[in-house]
């Protein structure tokens, strides 16, 4: 029996030997001095490496700031140097960039219309060809993106015109009465030219230069045949004065 | 003879563990410390390395206009030469 205790006592001893060494192993296995003063001496050249490499950084940094700055000032200076030569201010400048805003406002405006309304507005392509007349008196217009600029307006204005000249702008050349009996009425009446005889207002506004009085043509004179289309406001107003007109010198006689 | 050698070598072990000293509590802060500052610079140069590029792109932006405004100047220079 009390063998039997001895060899109890004995297994009992050597299991918590065993855990003894186990536990001793796995505390073994955390950091020692030694390997804490290699960890501290690496990431201590770490840690100067990396504050000599932000050193390094910054200077470079503020180098590049200086070198910006300088940039921004050689480019005012450009600049000044730039408006100087044309005569120019900043203001000048601006209200001349403005004016060539209209002028590209006004030529989209035009460019979107049918060919019978920029017929019955064809006098503000003159006036945007003044526009861009004046524009090109301005020494500004010699800056290359101007100068660029308004060659492209000047492209447009002269599309805008060829389109007024192929949208079927004929011309007309106006006979004799005794042979041809022609009228703005009687002209405007030919199938090849309205087929309608109420267009005649749209003869006489299309060639105001030449016709002063519509009851007047002369033969051999050329007439612009504006493309057809409804009468414009411009065209029935000058219609209702040429007849007021007529009645108002019917009523005198 | 066996159960003597078992129990020798136990000794030897718990002796060998319990003499290799360790580093204490303030020591191990500082490694904690320095790995975090480590960390910390690592973000700056990062930030730093983008303001650089950032700044280089402006520079060679700047750079670019101001040719432009020379030729410029010269293209006018010769315009008004013609006028």
């Amino acid at each position: 029996m009390e063998n039997q205790i001895m060899n109890v006592v004995r297994r009992m001893s050597l299991v918590a030997l065993a855990a003894l060494v186990m536990v001793t192993g796995v505390l073994a296995q955390e950091m020692t001095k030694d390997e804490w003063q290699k960890q501290m001496n690496e990431w201590t050249a770490k840690r100067d490496e990396l504050r000599s490499k932000l050193n390094t950084l910054q200077a470079e940094v503020d180098q590049l700031k200086k070198t910006d700055a300088e940039k921004v000032a050689a480019i005012k200076k450009c600049n000044d140097n730039l408006l100087a030569l044309v005569g120019a201010t900043p203001e000048s400048e601006r209200a001349f960039a403005a004016m060539l805003d209209q002028i590209d406002s006004k030529v989209n405006e035009l460019s979107r219309l049918s060919n019978q309304d920029l017929w019955a507005r064809k006098g503000e392509i003159d006036d945007v060809q003044k526009m861009i007349d004046e524009a090109r008196n301005n020494k500004l217009s010699l800056l290359p993106k101007y100068y660029d600029r308004l060659k492209e307006q000047q492209n447009r204005v002269d599309a805008l015109r060829r389109s007024l000249e192929s949208a079927g702008m004929q011309t007309y050349t106006v006979g004799t009465w005794a042979r041809d009996r022609d009228c703005l009425w009687n002209i405007a009446k030919k199938p090849a030219v309205y087929d309608n005889a109420f267009m005649w207002p749209k003869i006489w506004q299309g060639n105001k230069d030449q016709i002063s009085n519509p009851d007047i043509i002369k033969p051999g004179q050329k007439l612009k045949i504006p493309p057809k289309g409804e009468l414009t406001q411009d065209e029935k107003a000058a219609a209702r004065s040429y007849w007021q007109r007529k009645q108002a010198a019917g009523s005198a006689q | 003879m066996k159960k003597t050698l078992i129990v020798a070598g136990a000794v030897v072990m718990l002796v060998a563990s319990g003499c290799s000293s360790k580093p204490n509590a303030e020591e191990l802060q500082q490694l904690e410390s320095l790995k975090a500052e480590v960390a910390s610079l690592e973000r700056e140069i990062s930030t730093k390395e983008s303001e650089k590029s950032a700044l280089n792109r402006s520079i060679a932006d700047k750079s670019a206009q101001l040719n432009q405004c020379e030729q410029d100047t010269k293209v006018v220079q010769e315009r008004l030469k013609g006028m």
